[in-house]
């Protein structure tokens, strides 16, 4: 009798301590989720400043891709011009182009 | 605990009745206390259980769902409710931008005249008078001006007037302006799609309605990718603006075509507009020439009439016809002005775009062939793209005899440029018809809808149109090395019911290299003047050739296309069923070409 009653006395301290335990942890737990949660949010916002910036800058880089400005630009700025269909030549030539013999094959 | 003794009864009667009564009452309570007790306990078990069994089964055991619900963050959104549309290689070609508008809850505007006076400074735009008009006409919401630039949004707010607020929208912009003007159409101010692509999938524009909650993945390919190329939209714009310019023309359209898989790589109808500052109300310059616009074509329909002829086994390749003597029929005469006047060969009878000839092959193909092939080459029904500026054609109900002549050469029946480019795609492709499309198709979506010619034809024909290059009509579309092939066509244009001589359609359909086609190049200027240079002519050999020549060999270097050494096409010698007889002697390209018959 005596004996039972000693292990139901041990159960509930154990369990008390495990109970007060959990709570230590949730209690820890709960403000970790609050924190990253507070963090999760601010980084939503940066992250959608960003995309948002992303997408203007987007429509900007189109923008400045305009073709007749590139052209008016690489006209005065670099002196190009549009590659004529002669200046194209396929693998054929270039196999025919000859080589100096370096030495390496000896 | 007392013994029990002999005294018992005595003791018993010492016992309180009621004592017992209260005890066995006492007990009662207590039963029923133990029982509630358990059935609460029961229940307390049951409901946590239940709520263990179901945290497992979220924790450990997530279902589809919860992983959709838990990854659908906002910030997965797109930033703006209509989406990006972008050409094949990405570039992007029409975005919404976040903007802020200006409205007012009138009834709380206090002093309306100061308020709109001082808004008006501040915008520039907008007159005070406008603005109050706005105030006067109550109700509680009213805009005052939509999509403001961040400083106008600051010195709204600095100005600190109750009763006006902002509101977040969104302002279409296309970067390129009128490059894609009539392909893409544009919006109204509210981001509704009004023409062009914008029209055609304004559901599968609007990204909010379709989902609200995005899956990480899916959020980049919203955009709208469509076939069109940035670089060969440009330059087709250009070359055409350049055209029309020169030959005084009161418009041009222009189509490039992918012949192996339908897609259209550029598409320009001018005049245009820039569908940055429209709304509305755009006149002739709205109208779009390259696929709601019906003309009849002329000579670039004798590619259809001799790929029937030679399909149907109507003519063999080494057949010819005599055009001498004019075709009269009814009150109708078909000549050529500057004829040859003798027999001529089938493939002569293209290089030098003879009416008479087409006219005599056509009536032994017969009228129910012919328009058996012309349906399948997609020339009796609206090109089947997908925005919604599409010409129906116009053809004769009645199709007798002369119908077929005149339609043998491109007269008599009105097509729109983009239904002519994808037909001759056809001709050339090994003879398949593909379905025009505005969206970029991977090598799996080619769809082919019919079988028109047989490839021993569609071979046949890309010989005879790259000889109307090298020797016949189309010289000045030729681009040293890229074998191109093609087909001129002027056509006059019918003033009050009748053709007039001073106002034509010229026209040429080239495609390039023509051993094994890949592009299908369309173009047509409408009203061209003939100028000095062309010695007076405006037809499509003068005006359209060197705008396809130059298109052809910008878009060839563009998408890396090796010339190939032009000595080893064929030495068109006698004897050969493609030789062209006059080729030897110098011919005036000009002179070569009939005037009198509406066609050349």
């Amino acid at each position: 009798m005596s004996k039972k009653t000693g292990f139901i006395r041990h159960t509930t301290v154990l369990f008390l301590l495990l109970a007060g335990g959990i709570s230590v942890v949730l209690f820890s737990v709960k403000y970790q989720v609050q924190a990253l949660e507070d963090e999760r949010i601010s980084l939503i916002n940066e992250i959608r400043n960003e995309k948002q910036s992303i997408h203007v800058l987007n429509a900007e880089w189109s923008y400045l891709n305009d073709p007749s400005r590139l052209s008016e630009m690489s006209t005065r700025y670099l002196g190009l011009v549009p590659v004529s269909p002669k200046q194209l030549s396929g693998s054929e030539i270039i196999k025919n182009i000859p080589q100096r013999d370096n030495g390496d094959s000896q | 605990m007392n013994k029990p003794t002999s005294a018992g009864p005595a003791l018993f009667d010492q016992l309180d009745p009621e004592r017992i009564r209260v005890e066995s009452s006492r007990k009662l309570a207590l039963e029923m206390g133990r029982t509630r007790l358990m059935i609460t306990g029961v229940v307390l078990a049951m409901a946590f259980t239940a709520l263990g069994v179901r945290l497992a089964e979220l924790t450990a055991f997530g279902t589809p769902e919860n992983v959709r619900l838990a990854a659908a963050s906002p910030h997965l959104e797109s930033v703006v409710a209509r989406a990006n549309i972008r050409d094949r290689n990405g570039v992007v070609i029409a975005s919404s931008l976040p903007t802020q508008s200006l409205y007012a809850d009138p009834r709380d505007v206090m002093d309306g005249a100061r308020a709109a006076q001082k808004i008006s400074e501040v915008l520039g735009a907008t007159t005070p008078e406008s603005i109050l008009e706005k105030l006067d006409q109550g109700g509680r919401f009213q805009w005052i001006a939509r999509n403001l630039t961040p400083a106008q949004v600051y010195a709204v707010n600095r100005l600190g007037l109750p009763g006006f607020g902002f509101r977040r929208e969104e302002k279409r912009i296309y970067p390129f302006g009128p490059i894609f003007a009539h392909v893409l159409g544009y919006t109204d101010v509210d981001g509704r799609g009004i023409s062009g692509v914008e029209s055609a999938f304004e559901d599968r524009l609007n990204t909010r309605i379709k989902g609200q909650f995005d899956i990480p993945g899916e959020v980049s390919s919203t955009d709208l990718d469509l076939s069109l190329d940035i670089r060969m939209q440009s330059i087709l714009r250009e070359e055409l603006l350049a055209a029309q310019n020169r030959f005084s023309a009161i418009g041009a359209a222009g189509v490039v075509l992918d012949a192996k898989s339908g897609e259209v790589l550029a598409l320009v109808s001018l005049p245009d507009f820039d569908p940055n500052t429209s709304n509305g109300g755009l006149g002739v310059s709205g109208f779009n020439r390259a696929t709601k616009g019906v003309y009849e074509m002329g000579s670039t329909f004798k590619l259809f009439a001799t790929a029937t002829a030679l399909d149907t086994g109507a003519v063999g390749i080494s057949d010819g016809y005599d055009t001498s003597e004019p075709i009269k029929a009814a009150r109708f005469t078909i000549s050529d002005f500057h004829g040859k006047k003798r027999w001529l060969s089938i493939p002569e009878i293209l290089v030098y775009s003879s009416n008479i000839g087409t006219a005599k092959m056509a009536l032994d193909v017969g009228a129910k062939r012919q328009k058996e092939y012309l349906r399948k080459f997609g020339m009796l029904e609206s090109a089947g793209i997908e925005i919604p500026e599409v010409g129906k054609p116009l053809y004769p109900d009645r199709w007798g005899d002369i119908s077929t002549m005149t339609i043998s050469y491109g007269h008599g029946i009105a097509v729109s440029p983009l239904q002519l480019a994808s037909g001759v795609a056809a001709v050339v492709n090994g003879g398949v018809m593909l379905r025009p499309t505005i969206l970029k198709r991977g090598a799996n979506d080619i769809k082919i809808e019919e079988r028109v010619i047989s490839p021993k034809t569609s071979k046949i024909m890309r010989a005879m149109m790259r000889l109307v290059v090298r020797f016949g009509t189309g010289k000045n579309a030729d681009v040293n090395g890229y074998m191109v092939g093609g087909k001129t066509g002027t056509a006059e244009k019918q003033v009050a019911g009748k053709y007039s001589e001073d106002a034509v359609v010229s026209s040429f359909v080239g495609a390039f290299p023509m051993n094994d086609p890949r592009y299908i190049v369309f173009v047509l200027v409408d009203e061209p003047q003939g100028i000095k240079s062309t010695f007076g002519y405006a037809t499509g050999g003068w005006v359209a050739a060197p705008v396809v020549s130059n298109v052809i060999s910008r878009i060839g270097t563009i998408e890396g296309i090796i010339p190939q050494p032009t000595d080893a096409e064929n030495k068109n010698s006698p004897g050969t069923p493609l030789y062209i007889e006059t080729a030897a002697k110098k011919i005036n390209n000009a002179a070569s070409q009939g005037v009198r018959s509406a066609t050349y």
